[in-house]
């Protein structure tokens, strides 16, 4: 899977956060910050994982989630390394 | 102290079968049943007995359910079509709380309050509900203990969307005022507890302005609970279930529903030009103290009336009575009000004839419905009650009680099977809970 595959597929998941301005996902890169940039609640932030896990076929280690970053690459790399170990 | 007088000045809320306050008002005057079958309680078949329910579909209230992508059926969020409520609020809120908001912002707009008004440290909010938030829990609790699924499956705002006072925090959360926040719960006394304890915050200078009330999200847990205790109509068509003092009443209509309303101290209210729906002439509430959980107590209602009356002496034009169409509760109730008024110069009026029980929004509910009959000058009647008993009931017959001696259908010239008009300055509003709890509230006609 590319980072582009995960990030289309991040961006899907985001269309369904509705705290998230939809015009904001229109230009999602990599340095693109969830909580500055797009505005996320923290608390969606935990959502945002579990619909990823489902989306991707993975289980995050809850280690990985406390220490997430904040930007969108923080999380490709999650994903991806998740995906590697399992 | 200096005590205030409270004026309440606005009005909202979410009511069964109907898609606002006018609604509402029409359907009640024009001696509608509101009660449906509910289909969500004919999927159990004979495994629940009632099927009859004053609910309220999202679609009449301008809603639609979000599912979550992860969880199956589970509510994830609500999508308001009439784009009164932002996502962020409604992200934290079950159904119930998204009610209260609606009905907030009704009350806020009716009352006329400004941005800053509402936003004072003088604002308060204090609204409570009689059920957990079942809806999600159900699911959330099924995904982590049937289904062994992380607790983040279920997302992370079910304490929120669940926790016991999360309408007055979405509500708050959503006007953003600065004053007091918080729940009281008294079961089915919740409605009118919130609204009494309100009006005492700002009777005694706490705060200048309430937005409180009670509400009962729609909850299949509290419908089979009451349908468990066998204390749910049934056996009659939808619109005649619900049939307070009627002989062959079986049980009271399990309904939801939410009232809220906008309380205000009188001078301010009248300074800056509002228009006052109601004063708010005194709250009493006590407890029975006869350590029954369930049965109605006619000495702890006479000892709630003497506390609401004291010696003011005004009788009400109307009593708004609890009127449940359970067989003890109904009698005991009239008999208490009788031997109290007497047996003329007042009518009763029982709006859960017409719109069931909606337990803990009730008492904000029914007060609601009482500023409708100060409005419109017409009395809301007690629909069903096509035949009262003739003969004692049997608590009567006991060398104990010391009320009325004469049937329940002496009385029915105090009991209209449908509106009429008639003057109406004054009316009581009765509340009782499980655990033995006693709300009245009496209100008035604003004259000066």
């Amino acid at each position: 899977m590319s980072r582009e595959e995960v990030i289309a597929g991040l961006v899907e998941i985001l269309k369904t956060v509705r705290q998230i301005n939809p015009e904001k996902l229109t230009n999602i890169t990599e340095d693109t910050d969830f909580i500055t940039d797009l505005g996320t609640p923290s608390t969606e932030m935990i959502n945002i994982a579990a619909k990823a896990e489902q989306k991707f076929g993975i289980e995050f280690n809850d280690d990985d989630i406390d220490d997430l970053g904040s930007k969108i690459k923080n999380f490709v790399d999650l994903v991806l390394d998740t995906k590697a170990k399992s | 102290m200096l005590e205030r007088k409270v004026a309440v000045v606005g009005m909202g809320g979410a009511f069964p079968n109907c898609a606002n306050l006018d609604d509402f008002n029409t359907k009640l005057f024009s001696n509608k049943s509101l009660i449906r079958q509910w289909d969500e309680a004919g999927k159990y078949g004979k495994n629940i007995r009632s099927k009859v329910c004053g609910f309220i579909t999202e679609e009449e209230m301008g809603l639609e359910i979000v599912l979550s992508q992860v969880l199956e059926n589970y509510p994830e969020t609500y999508l308001d079509k009439l784009d009164r409520i932002p996502a962020a609020n409604l992200a934290t809120a079950d159904v119930g709380s998204i009610w209260a908001m609606i009905g907030a912002l009704d009350s806020i707009n009716m009352a006329g309050w400004s941005a800053e008004e509402v936003q004072s440290e003088n604002t308060g909010v204090v609204i409570g509900s009689g059920g957990a938030g079942n809806e999600i829990l159900r699911k959330a609790w099924y995904s982590f203990f049937e289904l062994g699924k992380k607790t983040r499956t279920s997302g992370s705002h079910n304490v929120d969307r669940t926790m016991v006072y999360r309408e007055a925090a979405n509500v708050a959360c959503l006007i953003k005022n600065k004053g007091i926040c918080e729940a009281i719960g008294s079961a089915c006394a919740t409605g009118l507890g919130n609204i009494g304890y309100a009006y005492r915050l700002i009777k005694f200078g706490i705060q200048d302005r309430i937005i409180c009330g009670g509400v009962e999200a729609t909850s299949l847990e509290t419908f089979i609970g009451f349908d468990g205790m066998q204390v749910l109509s049934r056996g009659f068509s939808p619109e005649e279930s619900s049939r307070t003092f009627d002989i062959d009443r079986n049980g009271f209509v399990c309904s939801f529903g939410a009232g809220i309303v906008a309380l205000e101290d009188y001078e301010l209210a009248k300074a800056r030009g509002a228009k006052i729906l109601a004063v708010i002439d005194n709250y009493f509430n006590n407890s029975d103290g006869d350590g029954d959980m369930f049965y109605p107590s006619f000495a702890g209602q006479q000892r709630l009336w003497k506390g609401l009356l004291k010696d003011q002496g005004t009788k009400p034009d109307v009593v708004k009575v609890h009127g449940t169409s359970t067989p003890a509760g109904d009698a005991i109730e009239l008999l208490s009000v009788v031997d109290i008024l007497g047996e003329s110069g007042y009518h009763i009026s029982a709006p859960k004839s017409q719109f069931g029980h909606t337990l803990g929004a009730a008492g904000a509910v029914e007060f609601i419905a009482s500023i409708l009959m100060l409005q419109n000058q017409k009395v809301l009647p007690c629909l069903n009650s096509v035949k009262l008993n003739p003969e004692l009931e049997s608590f009567q017959q006991s060398p104990s009680w010391t009320g009325p001696k004469k049937p329940l259908e002496a009385y029915r010239d105090l009991i209209p099977q449908l509106s009429f008009q008639k003057e109406i300055n004054h009316i009581t509003c009765l509340n009782y809970g499980f655990g033995g709890t006693n709300s009245a509230i009496s209100i008035s006609r604003d004259v000066a």
